[in-house]
């Protein structure tokens, strides 16, 4: 949930819950005391009406005045003593039913027991609540909505740089050249966040910065004794004297160096296509390159008696040559290479993607690791960099990669 | 011929040396960028092997000054740094060739023999062995003066053991000179093996004489004797 439905949820409810008790508990003081009002109204009335009998002599005083309704009734002993309450009467007046107020009281006029009932009328005091709860609760309920538009808009805005900072961070990129893009506000604690990142991002990138150096320069420095070993083994080989075992023992150290130096170029070569250090781009035919590769490989295709469908349009791209080569070195080689014998290979290119599926005797690969450095399926005695690079490659020319298993077959399309 | 070897790991301009001094070639030899720089201006070479990286210099700026000398002497570039740029500048500075360390002596060897060649003999690429005559531009290979047909791979491979004839080439080193990087390929070991056999029998066919000379599985020998 956003921060700012959550902070208007809670302001939402505790306004319109404190409206409601103020509302409440404001309405029932006003009453009580407007009650007290007609109260002492009433007890007025009742000592007019005693004064009436024992001045003037005249009785009953009157029975209807005005909003009053006064009722006499002859009782035989005093006991009531004065109380309120809230009445519907007749209003003999107005002719309608009425909501009222009524004070009893027994009393004694000109030596006879009357208990007295005295009905006000609530209906002006009523409209007068009304009046006055309205003229206070809606002034409110309208600052309350003020309230809330100016939190929303206040919201929006004071949020502004932190939508900024988030927005950069999200297309801040390691591998990018330029700084993580600063936002600026004048808000302190936007700007501590900001500084923070922008302290971080760099410490990120100077580091990173560094292992991708170290890589480099790890497998450069790797380079000359690997060129040793192999200098050394091709003088050893010219020696006269080698018997069978040596031989073996030199197939092997064979094997191993080269492997070793394939390893390196491998490293150095993701390091390159990381740090975007191959930019020679050109517009190339891919067909043209698939089909050379399919030349190059010709001998492992009849080997291994593999059957080749190809689908190819034309196509131009504009990338690098050298990289070119390796995508399709790896996809290509990786196909015969897992292909089994009599397997078959089916290449489709057109404007859009260029798909290579084999078949294999291997299982399914995992579509989530397959293209990570150094992960190899049990089947393969490959280092595990191959996909990694031609993952690489692809993200550098913003083309995508998939992997997918149908119908036996395993599938790698790029998506230009 | 006459090469000098401008290197700073010794132990490799070591090998280098006993190698190319087992053909025949006189060699000269400099550790830093300032004795190389001496040599230079001092002596002609036939060919010149100059690593990038010397402990007192760049050697693209040795490069510089050697073309700056007009000297004709063949440049091959010898270097761990494989990078694109680094390699066009090489050959736009007037390099012949750019060879990626680690590589095989034979290969090395075989670069130079092209390089000289072409600088020696002006394009009338003519390789003599024997009753084998072997026209690099054309692509043609003649036994006693009659034409065979090979495919362009078992070409380029005699060519190579030409050119490093009487040494022994480990497969590994025939298998990089035929599929580069992707020489790990598996099986490509018995692709050269294949590759070898249809060559020797083409040869043989057209009355050659054996010069393949298979030494214990790990490589071949090309060699008259």
């Amino acid at each position: 949930m956003k921060l700012f439905s959550t902070y208007n949820r809670v302001l939402l409810f505790t306004s319109i819950f404190g409206l409601l008790i103020i509302g409440y508990s404001f309405y029932h003081t006003l009453s009580h005391y407007l009650n007290k009002q007609i109260d002492s109204y009433l007890v007025e009335e009742l000592l007019e009406v005693k004064d009436y009998t024992q001045k003037r002599k005249i009785f009953p005083a009157h029975e209807v005045f005005e909003d009053l309704v006064i009722d006499y009734k002859k009782i035989t002993k005093i006991e009531r003593k004065r109380n309120y309450a809230d009445t519907v009467f007749f209003n003999p007046k107005k002719g309608i039913k009425e909501s009222g107020r009524y004070l009893k009281e027994d009393v004694n006029l000109a030596g006879q027991n009357y208990s007295i009932t005295i009905i006000a009328s609530e209906i002006a005091h009523i409209d007068q609540v009304k009046s006055i709860f309205l003229v206070i609760i809606l002034p409110v309920l309208g600052l309350l909505i003020i309230i809330l538009l100016v939190n929303r808009y206040m919201m929006k805005r004071l949020w502004l740089p932190f939508r900024q900072l988030l927005l950069n961070l999200k297309s801040f990129n390691l591998n990018q050249e330029g700084n993580f893009e600063q936002v600026n506000t004048s808000i302190l604690e936007f700007k501590e966040l900001n500084d923070a990142i922008v302290d971080i991002s760099q410490r990120v990138k100077s580091d990173y910065k560094e292992i991708k150096l170290f890589t480099e320069n790890a497998s450069h420095e790797m380079m000359t004794p690997i060129a040793i070993i192999n200098s050394k083994l091709d003088m050893m080989l010219q020696s006269n004297e080698i018997n069978e075992e040596q031989s073996q023992n030199l197939i092997d150290l064979y094997k191993a160096t080269s492997k070793l130096t394939k390893l390196n170029q491998s490293l150095l070569l993701l390091v390159k296509i990381d740090n975007n250090l191959l930019r020679d781009k050109e517009y190339l035919n891919i067909k043209e390159l698939v089909q050379g590769k399919m030349q190059y490989f010709q001998e492992f295709i009849q080997k291994k008696n593999i059957k080749i469908e190809q689908q190819l349009e034309d196509n131009y791209l504009s990338m690098s040559k050298y990289l070119a080569d390796i995508l399709l070195d790896n996809l290509i080689g990786n196909a015969i290479r897992h292909s089994q014998q009599n397997g078959l290979i089916k290449i489709e290119l057109n404007e859009i993607k260029l798909c290579i599926k084999n078949s294999s005797e291997a299982e399914p690969l995992n579509p989530n690791n397959i293209f990570e450095r150094f992960y190899k399926s049990p089947s393969s005695d490959g280092m595990g960099l191959g996909l990694a690079i031609v993952k690489q490659i692809a993200g550098l020319h913003q083309f995508d990669i998939t992997y997918a298993y149908q119908d036996k077959l395993h599938i790698f399309c790029l998506t230009f | 011929m006459k090469i000098l070897i401008i290197e700073d790991e010794e132990l490799l301009r070591i090998n280098i040396i006993a190698y190319l001094k087992a053909e025949g070639n006189v060699c000269d030899f400099a550790p830093t960028f300032e004795s190389a720089s001496q040599k230079i201006a001092l002596y002609d070479y036939d060919c010149i092997l100059l690593d990038l990286t010397l402990p007192d210099g760049d050697g693209l700026a040795l490069l510089k000054e050697i073309k700056k000398l007009k000297k004709t002497d063949g440049i091959i570039i010898i270097t761990a740094r494989n990078s694109i740029d680094q390699r066009i500048e090489g050959l736009s500075l007037g390099a012949d060739d750019y060879l990626i360390k680690p590589f095989h002596l034979s290969e090395l060897g075989a670069r130079i023999m092209a390089i000289v060649r072409r600088r020696t003999f002006n394009g009338n690429d003519l390789l003599m062995f024997n009753e084998l005559t072997i026209d690099i531009q054309a692509k043609e290979v003649k036994v006693k003066g009659e034409p065979i047909s090979l495919t362009r791979k078992e070409f380029d491979l005699l060519v190579y053991f030409v050119a490093n004839k009487s040494k022994v080439i480990s497969k590994s080193a025939a298998v990089t000179h035929i599929w580069g990087d992707n020489a790990d390929m598996a099986d490509s070991f018995d692709f050269i093996y294949t590759h070898i056999k249809n060559l020797r029998k083409k040869l043989l066919d057209a009355g050659s004489k054996d010069y393949f000379h298979s030494i214990y599985g790990v490589g071949y020998k090309f060699t008259d004797s």
